[in-house]
């Protein structure tokens, strides 16, 4: 809460034009505005299913996600670009019901769940500079994502898995807890989509999710 | 600099492994982990049962060898069965009085054996050429590690049609009850009870 007071007392700060007024100490541009350089994010996701995903197989938000990316923020320009390796997890218990599978009748409690292990490479366009203490940026990625479809009848298990294409359209922003600094937060919305048809799944993947994410950067 | 990266990194890929390991059905009650499985002939007529009899104990397969039983959990198992179907309109009658029907009831185990190897295997027994003979050995990081799977099957037989070229009884109602719970006795009258509640073509009366 108090890094929120502090993030929001800079930002107006800087809108006020108080930097401005500041006594230039150093007449040199930052070594993040002259050298491309590092940034690695960790982040904390919750993700809500949408579309005929959350219709036919699960529709309740998981909080189990979590993800690392590092990206290299290219000098003279307002683009990022990096790689990201996640985990997502969605899972739904079904009060016993009964199914037919063929010409047998089955009474089950479903647990319905869903994992994946997305690998992406992503481009980040930021709309304003490298210090700022605000860095919005609209995000594109697409990579594959290994899918681990486990449907459980009671305790027993049907499995599938699978190897397939995913992409994803994000917006956020990153918070630099100090200007110049190294460290910060980043806060990011975005949808997720996975092409995976088995069974229930009929028309792929989709969620939206929405992170919190602690950066580094260095060069 | 880096270094103090990398360990961040590496905590951070940590953290999300950690998230990985899960148990979806550790919240599952004992009744939960049931499921009941049932399929019928669908060409058979019902109406055309009025008799039953059941068998006296219970039939113990277990891979290629069988038994029979009759413990506690078995007889109230195969009484759930008689209250059961007479409650759908059958007689109860002794096996030798000719029933149209016959119950039996099975307790099923499968045991399977596993191997696991290491990942060097005979896999990959083509790409080095093949062309001096010579295998692998399998030391000791060869494991082997067994499974094994109970259920009951309980089956409805027609005496009334015997299938005489090939002579046969035609099964013509079968149910399977899998899970957890399924070796405790507090639990057979539920389970017998819903093997025949989601099987209502069989009622007669």
């Amino acid at each position: 809460m108090k890094k929120a007071i502090v993030i929001i007392a800079l930002v107006l700060a800087g809108f006020s034009g108080f930097a401005q007024e500041a006594p230039k100490l150093y007449t040199l541009p930052s070594p993040f505005d002259r050298y491309t350089h590092y940034l690695a994010t960790a982040r904390l996701m919750g993700a809500m299913p949408i579309g005929s995903f959350a219709d036919s197989y699960i529709d309740k938000a998981s909080f189990q996600n979590a993800s690392v990316s590092i990206e290299w923020v290219l000098r003279n320009s307002p683009l990022s670009i990096g790689g990201e390796i996640g985990s997502t997890y969605f899972q739904k218990k079904i009060p016993r019901a009964l199914y037919q599978n063929g010409d047998e009748t089955v009474s089950a409690v479903q647990t319905r769940t869903l994992s994946q292990y997305p690998i992406e490479l992503f481009g980040n366009y930021h709309l304003l500079g490298k210090n700022s203490t605000i860095q919005p940026y609209v995000q594109l990625s697409g990579g594959v994502s290994i899918v681990d479809y486990t449907l459980y009848y009671g305790s027993l298990t049907t499995q599938h898995q699978k190897v397939a294409p995913k992409y994803g359209v994000g917006v956020g922003s990153k918070f630099l807890f100090k200007k110049d600094g190294s460290f910060g937060i980043d806060v990011r919305v975005k949808y997720d989509g996975t092409s995976y048809k088995h069974e229930y799944i009929e028309k792929g993947v989709s969620s939206v999710n929405g992170s919190v994410g602690v950066f580094y950067r260095w060069w | 600099m880096l270094k103090k990266a990398s360990t961040f990194a590496l905590l951070a890929i940590t953290l999300g492994l950690a998230s990985c390991s899960k148990d979806p059905i550790g919240d599952l009650s004992t009744e939960e982990s049931l499921v009941y499985v049932t399929n019928h002939d669908k060409s058979a007529n019902y109406t055309q049962y009025k008799t039953f009899s059941i068998v006296d104990s219970v039939l113990i397969v277990e891979n290629d060898r069988s038994g029979t039983s009759l413990d506690d959990i078995d007889r109230s198992l195969l009484q759930r069965i008689i209250t059961n179907m007479q409650s759908l309109g059958y007689t109860y009658v002794s096996p030798k009085s000719k029933p149209d029907v016959g119950i039996n009831a099975s307790w099923i185990t499968n045991t399977y054996l596993n191997a696991v190897s290491q990942p060097i295997s005979s896999y990959y027994g083509g790409y080095w050429g093949g062309g001096g003979g010579y295998g692998y050995g399998y030391p000791s990081y060869y494991s082997y590690y067994e499974t094994s799977e109970s259920y009951w099957l309980i089956s409805m037989v027609d005496f009334k049609h015997p299938n005489t070229t090939d002579k046969t009884y035609n099964v013509v109602w079968d149910a399977q009850i899998r899970g957890g719970g399924i070796g405790d006795s507090q639990y057979i009258d539920k389970m017998v009870d819903s093997i025949f509640g989601q099987s209502g073509y069989l009622k007669i009366n």
